[in-house]
């Protein structure tokens, strides 16, 4: 082989390189997620999707939420939940059959966590501001008079003709503990009808990571410090997960340095107090982000034994702020210090 | 070695440089501070490089103060009624984020890679 022959050689290699690394970087250009940031469902829904049918998959997952919204959104007197509400010791109502199955759904989780998740809290809600007006203490007599409104066993479902009553007049449902949950489902089931590579939800905390991650073995979620600016640990997260977290700084006042947050506990009618956060790491997102609730009203113990029960694995903090976790996801958390 | 040979190997050379450098060069992790009024974006900035600042934001619903300071970002004024988003306080690493959604405004810092968390659960 001559000296030509040998340079001519390494100019195919080079050219050859040349040629891989132009085709890596436009297949990196069009491998970018379109991405959309919305209001709804009484929060901020981020989505990133990634694949051949990315914006179509989005286009329906947008309309499946506001969907949904017009469903549950118990500010909005055309939904499900503001019609059921109203109508609470008087008649039964007419609803859509997703509301219904949200509703059933929610009553097998009140049972299996004997009434710790429990939608008809919103009496309780109501007198401690959290449902609009002005955040208060509410008197003991007030609380003991609401409490007799709280019963999930009031929820009256008739299936045939879709229909939902409650008992007696004064009683309420907030499907906020499993709405986001629920849609996320929904979602992934929407987004399994498409040619998608990857997706990544976050409804106002409640995310769906879908397939695998653009880049790397694992999706990072980190999980908001409960008390402070920033996060306190990253869980490393493997294919299609939902992660839902409850705590008491998202909705909350401090009145005599006594902080009360926005999860009521239904049996004692004051806001759960137990830990500051909780996540549920689930393969349903309905169950993820109800039992985050049940947990954070039951606290520690009953959330390490029970999470082992619903097949989800949890993290959580205490009120010193010392983190538990369900051990067999232990070597996939990561703590800040 | 003809006169040709060498032009062809120093071609080479310069496109193996360049594109060595292009590879090997130290991918500075850009921070970038997106900011989205109405859950559209209305001001990108990049916090490497930019100025210790204040500035107002606006929605259809109210308006917010976003200071930055040193890398990094805090609100320090908002028209709402419950004031979380002050309450949140300092963020500066890319993947945090504060939202204000009675504002529906969100402030939120990304990195071009090497990102630390794609999402936070909260």
């Amino acid at each position: 082989m001559n000296k030509k022959n040998i340079v001519t050689a390494l100019g195919y290699i080079f050219i050859g390189i040349i040629v891989v690394i132009a085709f890596a970087r436009i297949s990196s250009f069009s491998n970018k997620p379109v991405t959309s940031e919305l209001y709804s469902m009484n929060t901020i829904i981020d989505i990133s999707i990634y694949g051949p049918d990315k914006e179509k998959a989005m286009n329906s997952i947008i309309k499946e939420i506001y969907k949904i919204n017009s469903l549950v959104n118990d500010f909005s007197d055309a939904s499900d939940v503001y019609k059921i509400n109203k109508n609470a010791g008087i008649k039964p109502v007419v609803v859509n059959p997703i509301t219904i199955d949200m509703i059933e759904k929610s009553l097998e989780i009140a049972k299996e966590t004997n009434g710790a998740f429990d939608i008809t809290v919103y009496p309780l809600s109501k007198i401690w501001g959290f449902k609009g007006g002005k955040y208060r203490i509410p008197s003991k007599k007030e609380i003991e008079e609401a409490l007799k409104l709280v019963s999930y066993k009031d929820i009256k479902i008739n299936p045939q003709n879709d229909t939902v009553f409650l008992k007696k007049a004064g009683e309420g449902i907030d499907l906020g503990g499993i709405a986001k949950g629920y849609t996320l489902d929904l979602i992934k089931k929407t987004l399994s009808c498409y040619s998608i590579t990857s997706a990544l939800i976050n409804m106002g905390g409640n995310i769906l990571t879908y397939k695998m991650p653009p880049h790397g073995r694992y999706w990072k979620i980190g999980i908001k410090n409960p008390r402070g600016s920033g996060i306190a640990g990253v869980i490393n997260i493997k294919g299609t997960k939902f992660i839902s977290t409850s705590g008491d700084y998202e909705r909350y006042f401090i009145k005599d340095g006594i902080r009360y947050c926005h999860i009521m506990n239904p049996f004692t009618g004051y806001p759960s107090n137990k830990i500051t956060s909780i996540t549920v790491i689930s393969d349903k997102g309905y169950l993820g982000d109800a039992l985050s609730t049940a947990f954070f009203v039951e606290g520690k113990t009953y959330a390490l034994k029970n999470a082992k029960k619903f097949h989800v694995s949890i993290i959580g903090f205490d009120r010193e702020l010392k983190h538990f976790i369900s051990p067999e996801i232990s070597d996939l958390v990561t703590f800040e210090k | 070695m003809k006169r040709g040979d060498k032009i062809l190997i120093i071609i080479i050379l310069a496109i193996i440089g360049i594109s060595l450098f292009q590879i090997l060069k130290p991918d500075k992790t850009n921070k970038i501070l997106v900011i989205r009024s109405d859950g559209k974006v209305i001001k990108q900035i990049n916090l490497n490089t930019s100025k210790d600042t204040e500035f107002v934001v606006k929605s259809r619903e109210g308006h917010l103060t976003v200071e930055i300071k040193n890398g990094k970002v805090r609100v320090i004024n908002s028209t709402c009624k419950d004031k979380l988003c002050i309450k949140e306080g300092w963020i500066s690493r890319s993947g945090e984020s504060i939202v204000c959604l009675p504002n529906r405004i969100s402030i939120s810092i990304t990195g071009q890679n090497d990102q630390p968390v794609d999402s936070i659960t909260y």
